[in-house]
């Protein structure tokens, strides 16, 4: 069930994640994210399939987002299912990432 | 030529190598397996024996209305073609049951010219005789112009009935042949049918989900539904009819209403406009005489309390831990007879008790002296073991039922509300790896969702729980071990507590102090989401070592 794959879209770099995404795999996530940064400044990870998310997988995307900011990359989260964005609401986060439903 | 010395053998009779030619025709007609093409040959074969230029089978169709050639030989081809039952020749044969000789078909005042007509053919003389089985006449065979350009006579005539003999016999094999085909194809039908409805019914809920139903219909499909189905707000909706009447009619309209019923109650309306809005709509479209009795309600495990609206089903029970029983009747008239219908609203609390919602197929089970089961009887049945859980119980009930004498759909829909104080909901051990968590968690949803905690905040208290559950792998454990971690959830109405608890050395509370929310860092964040979730939150040494987080939440009973 969980999947963390990436491939190019354009200049995006995309991480498709699916399943639930929570500390037990939490790590892959993350350094799946810092993988992609490394290979291309823009950056997305793809979130309609995360069917839930936990702290852990949150921090994964905070570093991402942190990082690519502090190298003027583009980092965003492509078509955040309900269950990331209720996550990131509580976190209050969803004013300080990126969401787009497209890439374009 | 033999056979032309048979048809004009002297008085009618028929000649010894008649015989043979018989045999063959019935053979054929006996070993048919593709009754088109033996019909066409046996045509073939008899309009060659008789020297005719053109002969025809024609088949009287189910209603008895039209003639409808099935097979034929000669220079005009009016295979398939139907006139209505009583016209021409053929019509004349069949209605008179009898062989008819025309030796000048011009001059007959049946004969239809039309054929003729249109194709240039021309009819002088026919000869048509009845096809005669035990339910009657089936249609008739007949033969036209002697090639000779003489006359058909009395041998042809007998000659012509004793070959309709096994043509009769043939067709009507193949007539029931193909009425098995066609009940066959009805058969595969309605189990797809069945397959359909069997879809349409709710999966069964697992853990302590506090509604359960049987079905068990009396025939392939069933005119009974059921449905039940978590809103939002943490309620249960459900529904039970029964389509009044049996068979296809009952069943399509069991789909159809079923539907009508889930997609009202998706919105949540108060059940008397819920029935309200489905009667109306029935009404606009129902066969003539057909009704459907049903139910639609609520049930609040946060307030233990069932709302429903019924429209004249069977009455409901209400049955206590401690026996007592109360019957709930119907208040409003059936569904689909009359628009714009009130249905009021009916309630109880389940509070120690549970209720129960049955098709009358159920009271209508019948013992071997034919007296129904009735309501007592089916009372009698449920309270026998009231010790058992609810859905054994109601198992209890359709195995009783099944030694009697099922002549209807039977369908019973069960609820139970949980006793008074505090109850366990849901008690969890695992240990300490992040491996664990999801099982956790989906065991949780279930519970939670059992308890009548709605969609939202259900999502929210998970995700708490998880971040706690995370946090003493994390932390209180240093990492991912085999240690001990045990998760229970107690519901009092409306009041939730989880504890979750380890066997790590005593925590620092520091380490459960929410992080500023403004600061933008990975990590950390798990504290923030149990505090934004929970009422209140504690952390309490354990006896004989370990912590005890003890976290709360209230229910806002939902307003029905």
């Amino acid at each position: 069930m969980k999947t963390c794959n990436t491939d190019v879209d354009g200049e995006y770099r995309v991480v498709r994640l699916a399943g639930e995404v929570d500390m037990s795999w939490s790590q892959q996530v993350r350094a799946a994210v810092l993988d992609a940064l490394k290979r291309s400044d823009k950056v997305a990870v793809h979130l309609a399939a995360v069917s839930y998310i936990d702290s852990s997988g949150i921090a994964a995307l905070v570093e991402g987002f942190q990082q690519a900011r502090g190298r003027g990359q583009v980092f965003v989260l492509l078509e955040a299912s309900d269950a990331v964005k209720a996550v990131l609401r509580l976190a209050r986060l969803d004013r300080v990432f990126t969401l787009r439903e497209q890439l374009a | 030529m033999s056979s032309t010395a048979a048809a004009s053998a002297p008085g009618g009779g028929i000649s010894s190598d008649f015989l043979p030619v018989l045999a063959e025709v019935s053979q054929q007609l006996a070993v048919s397996v593709d009754l088109e093409q033996t019909l066409r040959e046996s045509v073939a074969f008899i309009t060659e024996h008789m020297r005719a230029e053109a002969a025809a089978v024609f088949m009287l169709s189910a209603d008895g209305s039209t003639l409808q050639c099935r097979a034929c030989v000669g220079p005009v081809d009016i295979h398939g073609l139907e006139i209505p039952a009583g016209a021409g020749i053929v019509g004349r044969t069949v209605a008179r049951r009898a062989c008819q000789l025309v030796r000048d078909a011009r001059n007959d005042p049946d004969f239809s010219a039309r054929v003729d007509a249109s194709t240039g053919f021309v009819t002088r003389s026919v000869l048509c005789t009845p096809l005669t089985t035990a339910q009657g006449v089936i249609g008739a065979i007949e033969i036209i112009n002697k090639r000779d350009g003489g006359l058909f006579d009395d041998a042809d005539r007998n000659t012509l009935r004793l070959l309709a003999a096994p043509t009769a016999l043939a067709l009507n094999i193949a007539r029931m042949a193909g009425e098995l085909v066609e009940k066959n194809r009805i058969q595969r039908e309605l189990s797809m049918a069945r397959r359909l409805q069997r879809s349409l019914l709710p999966r069964r809920r697992r853990g302590a989900y506090p509604v359960r139903a049987l079905n068990l219909p009396a025939q392939e499909i069933s005119g009974d539904f059921y449905d039940f189905f978590d809103l939002p707000d943490g309620r249960i909706a459900f529904t039970l009819g029964d389509v009044a009447g049996k068979g296809l009619d009952a069943a399509f309209l069991m789909v159809r209403c079923a539907s009508l019923l889930r997609w009202a109650g998706k919105e949540g309306l108060p059940p008397g406009n819920w029935l309200a809005r489905a009667n109306d709509e029935l009404r606009e479209a129902i066969p003539p005489g057909m009704f459907v009795c049903a139910v639609a309600g609520y049930y609040d495990p946060a307030r233990r309390e069932a709302t429903w609206a019924s429209a004249g089903f069977p009455p409901l029970l209400r049955i206590a831990t401690d026996g007592a029983v109360q019957r709930l009747p119907a208040e409003g008239p059936p569904l689909g007879i009359l628009a714009g219908m009130h249905f009021p609203e009916q309630r109880c609390d389940l509070v120690d008790a549970a209720l129960y919602l049955f098709s009358d197929g159920v009271t209508d089970v019948r013992d071997s002296s034919g007296h129904t089961l009735d309501i007592d009887g089916v009372e009698a049945l449920l309270t026998e073991h009231a010790e058992l859980p609810l859905e054994a119980r109601l198992r209890h009930l359709f195995r009783e039922l099944r030694t009697l004498r099922v002549t209807d759909d039977i369908t019973v829909l069960g609820i139970e509300g949980r006793p008074a104080g505090e109850q366990c909901v849901f008690a969890h051990d695992f240990p300490a790896q992040p491996g664990e968590l999801a099982t956790m968690r989906h065991g949780l949803g279930e519970a939670l969702s059992a308890a009548g905690v709605g969609t939202e905040l259900r999502q929210a208290l998970v995700l708490a729980i998880d971040e706690a559950a995370s946090n003493v792998i994390r932390h209180a454990y240093g990492g991912p071990c085999e240690r001990p971690i045990r998760l229970e959830v107690w519901q009092d109405g409306p009041a939730l507590r989880f504890d979750l608890i380890d066997r790590a050395p005593s925590a620092d509370p520091d380490r459960l102090r929410p992080r500023d929310l403004d600061e933008c860092r990975p990590g950390g964040l798990g504290v923030n989401i149990i505090d934004a979730t929970m009422d209140a939150w504690q952390l309490l040494p354990e006896p004989g070592g370990g912590n005890r987080l003890r976290m709360h939440k209230q229910l806002r009973p939902v307003v029905i």
